[in-house]
């Protein structure tokens, strides 16, 4: 199974080559080498799979880089179930979104660089999930927090582009720093770093507690919360969700592959992977579980009204991490990881789709200004329709299999989980209402732009639209690996990822119970897409007239709840304040500015005194060694004897 | 009297043959790169015979062990490299001798007798083939007056400091009756003269300081190093440099070990000087030779570190720095070489403006050896200073690793000033950054980039080799 | 009287070697460097160095200091240059030696003198001091030796090297 090392290296070496030889020797041809070498990923996780499939996992530490200790900096590879399965989400769309950008990013200055980063990333992605201790998932973590930023800010002369790319950074800081502080914590306490001791010795921790000023905190609930810490800032959960809207600004099939497939589902990776510890702590469950649910109902009612295209899309894409987690957080860790597979199909179609309209429309994004694209636009509307059929849980397609499979469960586990059902069911809703608004406003009626913009509407080349074609199968038949027994199947997905993850343990719930869940989420998802046709289709006056009926709802929704004024005046402003104020005015002009300019000041006028000794006169040098050897035989003098 | 046992000698005897080979063959053959890979073929054939030589022989005069043998990797290597950065570099600087490679064989030998000497006169015969080998090579270039006249101070720093040596050495001779290495440390603590052991240990500190350019024994260096023909700076800066760290870790550490308390502590004014010195006064400097000379001073201080930790942690800790050290210094001289055209020597920081600009290459590979001087991870640069504050913590000198990692980082500043300057600053007007093309100085630097990051990345079996012949 | 020569000799060198550093005149200097070496080589032979002195005066006095003053003739030295820049002039210069000099005296009170070995006074007077010199450096110091001739070696070919060669345009 050795060749699995191929997975993460060929990308690496892509991305040196296009870094090294791409803007001289690739140039306009720097796609071949990462796309090359990203489809051979690809091939060789499908073999890795296989391999899996046939109970063939692997636990093997690659190479060791510094030991000190207990402490060991290591790379090695844990290939079981679950990372088989985040190998082909990874490879299988980053294949397919390299492709994607041969067309859309085809006579972009920066094309060597953009594929070159890609590489980089989907290199980083890959050491993320197929890491063996939690070191490595954490520099995979940082590195892949870097690629986002660096792709976020791709075009950054664009001010929006550098400061999208900016908050991303930031805003993830808050969240790696818990993840940080929890990978501390789980080395302090038990003295290692690989997953398998960890979750060995986890166990041992149950019902110590750790006195943080004077409270006795769990320390199991301590290392899960922190960690999730992490996770709530990569994947964009209440509170820290708010750079992902903005992290549009990257180039497109950015968003698709980084921003909906990949990146932003490794918190959900991470939950799923250190399950024992999350199992160990019903607190943080409960906590995964709540912020999971409100995220997916409270990220859908913004998407509702939005009208960039991608930032509906974004919203939708919180809203669906906001289901894995759920699923996590009532312990279907096997939902959530379907959800994340599925999602990752139908959610970067919806993104190349998207990018695909752009395209189109000279990177006009606002939908009012779009409308009738169907007929300029076939394949682009076809695959984009099955997405949104996808997404909004329609029977048969994947998204229903894997939301449903969420749904249940959480109604299943009882307790919390009947409330974050309720949450989920009603974010079900929305989430058809908002895609089919999107479809309806983008696709259908009349054209809106300008007439230039009209002349210039047409269908995407095919390098494009055959990545949207592959996609689509995928949003449709993604899901056909997990039909429940209701529905005649065996939950093939659910019993792979059991030896990883385990099984939930739900109460025991009747056929009928069964059926309800299952009769509701496809109820909810017909209703949404119906309210949408009404609203949008049939009387486009609807909307409006909601929105001056309800102009704070409205209001309250088109800002977002406000979340990023909030934060503007209770982080924002108070440490920019701090800085300019505070810091500025004092610490740094007297303290700071003193140390910084001082320090090297000093150092400088101390380096030029010295160097005036080194005048070049010989006997001079040997005078100073005669002084050094009399301060020698002093010292010797003085100290020694 | 038998004949002695020359087993143990055969590298060495085999590389004098050859270096007197080269010698002559260089009258017939005009191609500098014949003789630079008749070289080459000397040096493999020398490293090949180096396994097969442990022993020892001439009475404990000269031991060949595996710590000898690693610096004599040390030092072949170091040629290695320096007569691929050189066959082109010293016909530009018109200064194309053939006896440019016999001398850098020679001084490579006094290196390696250096490394096995039991003895302290054979010591210091071998350190004297090296240094006047040296002040040779710093000379090269003769039309040249900086060269010439770095020559002359190494010539006269270095012959004070060879009094000094030998004045020690008359010393421990007199207060012992013996100059065998291996014996003085027991025969001094029979003598019980305490005053004047440290006497005589200062004296030969001070000599081997100055061979490694200890601070304040220092001086000649940054005047050598930026007079010196560039190649030359480079050989320098590495091969004395870790022959001397040879002799501090055979006489000090087996020789002189009854008073490791008392040299410890010179050594550790000495190493906190070294760094001050070296650090604080390359940000001084805008001549990169010069930043350079400063910096492998500041590196000498690091490398005691190793040394003053006192134990197999330390000296091999130190062992491992010295040989990521040559890659990483050689490495960034090369990069100087490269940056030699017929026309002018681009040596300033102003000359290097925007250098990824017109040659993203070469910055790049400057970027590395800067990165890695700094000791930024994943270069070796990181490696080599992470194992000596280690073997130093565990030694209970946390203190002075706190001292070392204030100063590693005050060196960030002119280090990574100088990948500032290269990316972030446009080519200055009328500055041509027409950079070399030749093969050989291009593998060289190949070699280097590429240790520098595997060891960077992959530092478990040099870690351990050096563990292994010290232990 | 064996004490009254060495003491003789001890002070003339030291007081020619202070002559040497102290004239102006280069040639008056290495006159004053000749009359050191002959004294020291009568130190030489108060030790029963016979050979030793000898080659002291054929090659020091008879070569080297023939080439000093050939070389200061074709520089045409009338006077020492004078160079302004000196630490603190001589009074430093005399402190460092005085206090070099203090530890030097202090650090020969260690000297401990053992039993002599295979090579007593009397068996190099048997043999004669350049045959116990010979055997002495042809067996048990043959290794140092051959270092010695390399070095000499590299001498040469540097001083051919730095002074003769023709640079090639």
């Amino acid at each position: 199974m050795k060749y699995y090392l191929l997975i993460p290296f060929l990308p690496l070496a892509g991305f040196l080559l296009n870094i090294l030889l791409g803007r001289r020797l690739f140039r306009s041809q720097a796609h071949w080498p990462s796309t090359l070498a990203v489809f051979g990923s690809l091939v060789v996780a499908v073999m890795v799979l296989m391999d899996v499939l046939h109970g063939k996992t692997l636990n093997h530490d690659l190479y060791r880089w510094i030991i000190s200790d207990k402490f060991q900096v290591s790379v090695g590879f844990l290939i079981d179930q679950l990372t088989a399965v985040m190998l082909i989400v990874v490879t299988s769309v980053s294949f397919l979104v390299h492709v994607y950008s041969i067309g859309y990013m085809h006579d972009d200055p920066g094309y060597y660089r953009f594929f070159a980063y890609l590489s980089l990333f989907t290199f980083s992605m890959l050491m993320l999930v197929m890491a063996n201790n939690f070191l490595q998932l954490y520099f995979g973590w940082e590195a892949v927090g870097l690629c986002s930023y660096l792709l976020i800010g791709f075009w950054y002369e664009k001010k929006s582009a550098s400061d999208a790319g900016k908050k991303a950074f930031i805003v993830n800081r808050f969240g790696d720093f818990g993840f940080g502080l929890g990978v501390i914590m789980i080395f302090l306490t038990l003295g290692t770093l690989h997953y398998i001791p960890v979750f060995d010795k986890i166990n041992t921790l149950t019902g110590q507690t750790i006195n943080i000023l004077g409270l006795h905190v769990n320390l199991v609930t301590l290392i899960a919360l922190l960690l999730f810490c992490g996770a709530v800032g990569k994947s964009a959960q209440i509170p820290l969700h708010v750079w992902l809207p903005d992290a549009m600004e990257g180039p497109t099939p950015v968003s698709a592959l980084i921003h909906a497939a990949t990146m932003v589902t490794a918190g959900v990776f991470m939950v799923a992977r250190c399950n024992p510890i999350f199992n160990l702590s019903h607190t943080a469950m409960n906590v995964v579980a709540v912020v999971g649910g409100v995220t997916a109902l409270f990220a859908a009612t913004i998407a509702l009204v939005q009208n960039d295209i991608k930032r509906v899309i974004a919203y939708s894409t919180i809203s669906q991490l906001g289901y894995m987690f759920l699923a996590c957080g009532v312990g279907a860790y096997g939902a959530g990881i379907f959800h994340l597979y599925t999602h990752a199909y139908f959610k970067a179609l919806l993104f190349l789709c998207a990018g695909s309209v752009m395209h189109a429309m000279a990177g006009e994004l606002d939908m009012q200004k779009m409308g009738g694209l169907k007929k300029y636009m076939p394949v682009t509307y076809w695959t984009m329709l099955i997405a949104s059929l996808s997404i909004s849980g329609i029977p048969g397609l994947a998204g229903f299999f894997s939301k449903d499979e969420i749904l249940f469960r959480a109604y299943a586990s009882g307790g919390v989980g009947r409330f974050v059902w309720v949450l989920g069911t009603a974010a079900a809703i929305l989430t058809a209402f908002y895609s089919f608004r999107l479809i309806f406003v983008t696709f259908h009626g009349e054209f809106r732009g300008t007439e230039e913009q009209r002349h210039h509407l047409h269908e995407s080349p095919k390098v494009m639209t055959v990545p949207l074609v592959l996609l689509c199968i995928g949003a449709v038949a993604a899901g056909w690996v997990g039909v429940p027994p209701l529905l005649g199947g065996s939950e093939h997905f659910a019993h792979f990822l059991e030896p990883v993850v385990g099984l939930p343990h739900a109460k025991e719930v009747s056929h009928a119970e069964e059926w309800m869940t299952m009769g509701i989420s496809v109820a909810v998802a017909l209703a949404g897409i119906l309210i949408a046709a009404v609203f949008y289709l049939k009387n486009p006056a609807i909307p409006r007239r909601l929105a001056e009926r309800f102009p704070f709802l409205y209001r309250l929704l088109w800002n977002k709840y406000y979340v990023d004024e909030l934060y503007d005046y209770i982080v924002v402003r108070p440490a920019l304040g701090i800085a300019n104020n505070i810091i500025v005015k004092f610490t740094d002009g007297a303290i700071i500015e003193g140390i910084v300019n001082g320090v090297p000041a000093f150092i400088g006028w101390l380096g030029a005194q010295m160097r005036k000794v080194q005048d070049g006169v010989v006997e001079h040098y040997a005078s100073i060694m005669a002084v050094g050897i009399f301060v020698l035989l002093a010292i010797g003098m003085i100290f020694l004897i | 009297m038998n004949m002695p046992d020359l087993q143990p000698l055969m590298p060495e005897i085999v590389f004098l043959g050859l270096a007197l080979f080269v010698l002559l063959a260089e009258l017939f053959i005009k191609s500098k790169e014949t003789i630079g890979l008749m070289v080459i073929v000397s040096v493999a054939a020398t490293a090949y015979m180096i396994p097969q030589s442990f022993g020892v022989t001439f009475s404990g005069m000269f031991i060949s062990d595996g710590y000898s043998s690693f610096f004599k990797f040390i030092f072949l290597l170091n040629l290695i490299l320096t007569i691929l950065i050189s066959i082109q570099y010293i016909q530009i600087e018109r200064a194309e001798f053939g006896e440019y490679y016999t001398v850098l064989m020679f001084s490579t030998l006094g290196m390696m007798i250096m490394a096995s000497a039991g003895d302290l006169i054979v010591l210091y015969l071998g350190l004297e083939l090296m240094a006047l080998s040296t002040y040779i090579l710093a000379g090269f270039i003769r039309h040249d007056a900086r060269s010439t006249e770095s020559a002359l101070k190494y010539f006269l720093l270095g012959a004070f400091s060879s009094a000094i040596l030998l004045y020690g050495i008359m010393l421990l001779y007199g207060l012992t009756g013996t100059t065998d290495i291996m014996k003085l440390s027991s025969l001094l603590m029979k003598n019980g003269m305490r005053l004047q052991s440290i006497f005589a240990i200062v004296m030969v500190m001070v000599a081997f300081g100055f061979k490694i350019a200890l601070v304040p024994f220092h001086m000649w260096a940054p005047d050598v190093y930026e007079g010196a023909p560039t190649s030359i700076t480079a050989f320098m800066s590495v091969g004395p440099k870790a022959a001397g760290f040879a002799v501090i870790g055979r006489v000090f550490l087996t020789g002189l070990e009854g008073f490791s308390a008392d040299w410890r502590l010179l050594l550790v004014v000495l190493s906190i000087a070294t760094m001050a010195v070296g650090n604080i006064i390359a940000i001084q400097q805008h001549n990169l030779k010069r930043m350079l000379a400063y910096s492998s001073i500041a590196h000498a201080g690091y490398a005691v570190l190793g040394v003053i930790a006192g134990n197999t942690e330390g000296l091999s800790a130190t062992m491992n720095y010295l040989l990521i050290y040559a890659f990483m210094n050689i490495g960034a001289f090369s990069v100087l070489v490269l940056l030699r055209n017929e026309q002018e020597r681009i040596e300033t920081l102003e000359q290097i403006k925007g250098l990824a600009r017109n040659h993203p290459f070469a910055s790049a590979l400057m970027l590395i050896f800067m990165f890695s001087l700094t000791g930024i991870p994943p270069t070796a640069g990181f490696v080599g200073k992470f194992f000596l504050f280690r073997a130093l913590v565990y030694s209970g000198y946390t203190w002075l690793a706190v001292v070392a990692v204030v100063f590693s980082a005050i060196s960030a500043y002119f280090y990574l000033r100088v990948v500032m300057y290269m990316y972030m600053y446009e080519p200055e007007e009328g500055v041509t950054q027409d950079i070399s093309t030749a093969a050989p100085l291009g593998l060289a630097l190949l070699i280097t980039s590429l240790m520098v990051i595997a060891i960077g990345i992959y530092p478990e079996p040099f870690v351990n080799f050096a563990r292994l012949v010290v232990g | 009287m064996v004490e009254a020569f060495f003491i003789y000799f001890a002070l003339m060198v030291v007081f020619c070697s202070v002559m040497v550093v102290s004239r102006k005149n280069p040639v008056h200097s290495v006159l004053w460097m000749l009359v050191m070496f002959f004294h020291v080589a009568g130190l030489y032979l108060m030790l029963n160095a016979e050979f030793l002195a000898a080659t002291q005066i054929i090659v020091y006095a008879g070569a080297i200091l023939v080439l000093f003053l050939f070389v200061i003739m074709l520089l045409n030295l009338k006077e020492e240059i004078a160079t302004e820049h000196s630490v603190g002039g001589w009074p430093g210069g005399l402190a460092l030696a005085v206090s070099f000099l203090l530890f030097a005296l202090l650090a020969f009170t260690g000297f401990t003198v053992k039993a002599s070995g295979k090579w007593s006074i009397q068996e190099v007077s048997r043999l004669t001091h350049t045959k116990a010199l010979g055997k002495v450096l042809y067996t048990e110091y043959l290794f140092p030796f051959e270092v010695a001739s390399v070095i000499l070696l590299v001498a040469i070919v540097g001083a051919v090297v730095l002074a003769k060669k023709k640079l090639k345009s």
